[in-house]
């Protein structure tokens, strides 16, 4: 399984870049390219052929939620994790509507980094509370915002799915969540997983329409 | 500099036009002049003058004092001059030889000097009107009132023109410090942040001493993240309202995690100030009841009519019916604090815990007031 993981390493500051490379190849992952800016990581992801990219939201060329997407055009695109540092709320919820499968502060340790390759390696959501709480709020102002004629499909979340996210907001761990639900650990993580999906589904189709409202489709 | 300089280009256009209409009058009350030859020299002086004026105000190196004396000096000794070359039977059918060229003189000294300026020449002229026709008559009161007025719109004009000027400067100074700022903050966040988050990572890896160094490292990045604000939105949207996510970001920390949503949480400033003391007593309540190194979170929902703030620890917690019993001995001044306060501002407090749950407190306050 282990083997199978090819990370590339995307940010700006050396020192990070080295050290998050290190972790990763000392726990036995491939380390299969580093980029310093966003035009070199959308540059050498076709020839690195990575599965996994870590990339950090701030970068001096151009932004980590655009290098999100222009890694998730390629043809075989690498699974997005997000590392940044806290704050930048706005970006981190661009970024993941953009795609990335999964989102880790920098102040993370070097376990949490390497079980959220893993699980972003998978396909699986991983969530810190801060995007918990930044999800929350997205499906709070598209369900708030006035909809325009003939669009049912703001993406709504169910009561299981909000309840879910909430507690995964206030800081309790997959495992304490389906002890508190009752529901296998499985489960919780779908539960999330859909929350990430019905967003990104959302943005996809909203894109799509602006493009051809804007006579971009041809 | 620049928003005057229309004003003298209109002075010096008003003075040549008038120029030419106090030269038309002569023209056509030649007849009447007492002594023709003085009448027309004293044009000939104004028109030297005009182009000496003209020449003077053009550049801001030489507009002086002197100037505008040497101006009212030579506009007031003109209109003189008409009792002498022009005589009763001109003055009774025109005005004094300078006419509306006069004005140009007062309008020059309210952009210099203010509308007070203006006020006194229109005065002086009416006395000197008066004394050249031996009496008040309509027409000098109507040249006093049309001076008055020109006089002091030009110097109200100058003062907005340099008030308007003062403000595009500060307005300026104000964004090259702000851009003095973001540039500050950038090669902070790109330099320092970088390396106390990194000491703060290894810091926690290595364990020991080394994980207290990394905590104080990750308290000075927070602190400094907050302090250089590239990332921090205003907490205060208006005089009214306020953003409860950025107000309560403030307590974020190594320790503490808030989560908000991307866009404002605006609520009443006062509903918000209440929400925030109530957390202040939520997280010291934590310092003091809980061991070192517990955690809490901050969550902030906005459900459209009411604002739901979440504060949950993984401290020990307590047994059912502890909160209620202490309430009751009035020993808690977590309840007085938080429910009296979320009380106060038409809200509700819901507190739950249990034996090693933690301890979490639900304030769910209206958005309006």
């Amino acid at each position: 399984m282990t083997n199978d993981i090819r990370v590339m390493v995307v940010d700006d500051h050396p020192m990070w870049r080295d050290a998050v490379a290190r972790d990763l190849a000392e726990a036995g992952y491939e380390v299969v390219a580093t980029a310093g800016d966003g035009g070199k990581a959308v540059r050498i992801a076709p020839a690195a052929r990575a599965t996994v990219a870590v990339v950090d939201l701030q970068l001096p060329d151009m932004s980590g939620v655009r290098v999100t997407s222009e890694l998730l055009a390629l043809e075989s695109p690498p699974r997005i994790l997000i590392l940044s540092a806290s704050g930048e709320h706005q970006d981190v919820l661009d970024a993941v509507k953009a795609g990335a499968t999964g989102y880790l502060l920098k102040s993370a340790s070097k376990d949490e980094l390497i079980d959220a390759v893993t699980r972003v390696h998978q396909g699986d959501a991983v969530f810190t509370p801060g995007l918990a709480g930044l999800v929350l709020g997205e499906y709070r102002r598209l369900a708030a915002a006035p909809e325009p004629a003939g669009s049912p499909d703001t993406p709504r979340l169910t009561d299981r799915e909000t309840e879910v996210l909430r507690l995964v907001a206030k800081g309790l761990t997959y495992k304490q969540i389906a002890a508190r639900l009752t529901l296998s650990h499985r489960t919780v993580q779908n539960h999330v997983q859909n929350t990430l999906n019905k967003l990104q589904l959302h943005n996809r189709v909203e894109l799509v329409r602006y493009a051809i409202d804007q006579g971009l489709d041809d | 500099m620049g928003f005057e300089v229309p004003l003298w280009r209109g002075i010096a256009v008003f003075r040549i036009a008038s120029l030419v209409y106090a030269a038309a009058l002569v023209m056509q009350n030649f007849a009447l002049l007492a002594r023709p030859a003085g009448a027309w020299t004293v044009v000939a002086v104004m028109a030297v003058w005009t182009v000496t004026a003209t020449y003077s105000y053009a550049e801001p190196s030489r507009r002086s004092w002197g100037m505008v004396a040497a101006d009212l000096g030579v506009a007031f000794a003109c209109m003189l001059s008409t009792g002498f070359f022009g005589g009763d039977a001109y003055l009774a059918v025109a005005p004094p030889l300078t006419a509306t060229w006069f004005g140009a003189a007062p309008l020059a000294a309210a952009v210099m000097g203010g509308r007070r300026w203006a006020v006194g020449a229109a005065l002086g002229y009416g006395v000197c009107d008066t004394l050249l026709r031996g009496e008040v008559t309509p027409a000098v009161i109507s040249g006093v009132v049309l001076l008055l007025l020109a006089g002091y719109a030009v110097g109200y004009m100058t003062h907005i023109a340099a008030e308007a000027e003062q403000r595009f400067a500060q307005a300026v100074e104000l964004e090259a410090r702000t851009r003095e700022r973001e540039r500050l903050a950038r090669s902070i966040h790109d330099s320092v942040l970088q390396v106390l988050a990194m000491v703060q990572r290894r810091g926690a890896e290595i364990g020991g001493e080394a994980a207290e160094l990394g905590r104080l490292a990750g308290e000075q990045e927070a602190a400094l993240r907050a302090l250089v604000g590239v990332e921090q939105r205003p907490a205060k949207l208006t005089g009214a309202e306020t953003d409860i996510g950025a107000l309560l970001s403030a307590h974020a920390s190594a320790r503490v995690t808030v989560s908000t949503p991307a866009t404002e949480v605006p609520l009443p400033s006062e509903t918000a100030a209440e929400v925030d003391a109530a957390v202040r007593a939520a997280l010291a309540n934590v310092d003091r009841h809980c061991p070192p190194g517990t955690r809490v979170w901050l969550l902030v929902e906005d459900e459209g009519d009411a604002v739901v703030v979440t504060v949950r620890d993984d401290g020990p917690g307590m047994c059912a019916g502890r909160v209620e019993e202490a309430e009751a001995d009035g020993r808690l001044g977590l309840a007085q604090s938080i429910r009296g306060r979320v009380r106060d501002v038409g809200g509700e407090t819901v507190i739950t815990t249990a034996p090693g749950e933690g301890v979490e407190i639900e304030i769910r306050v209206p958005s309006k007031p």
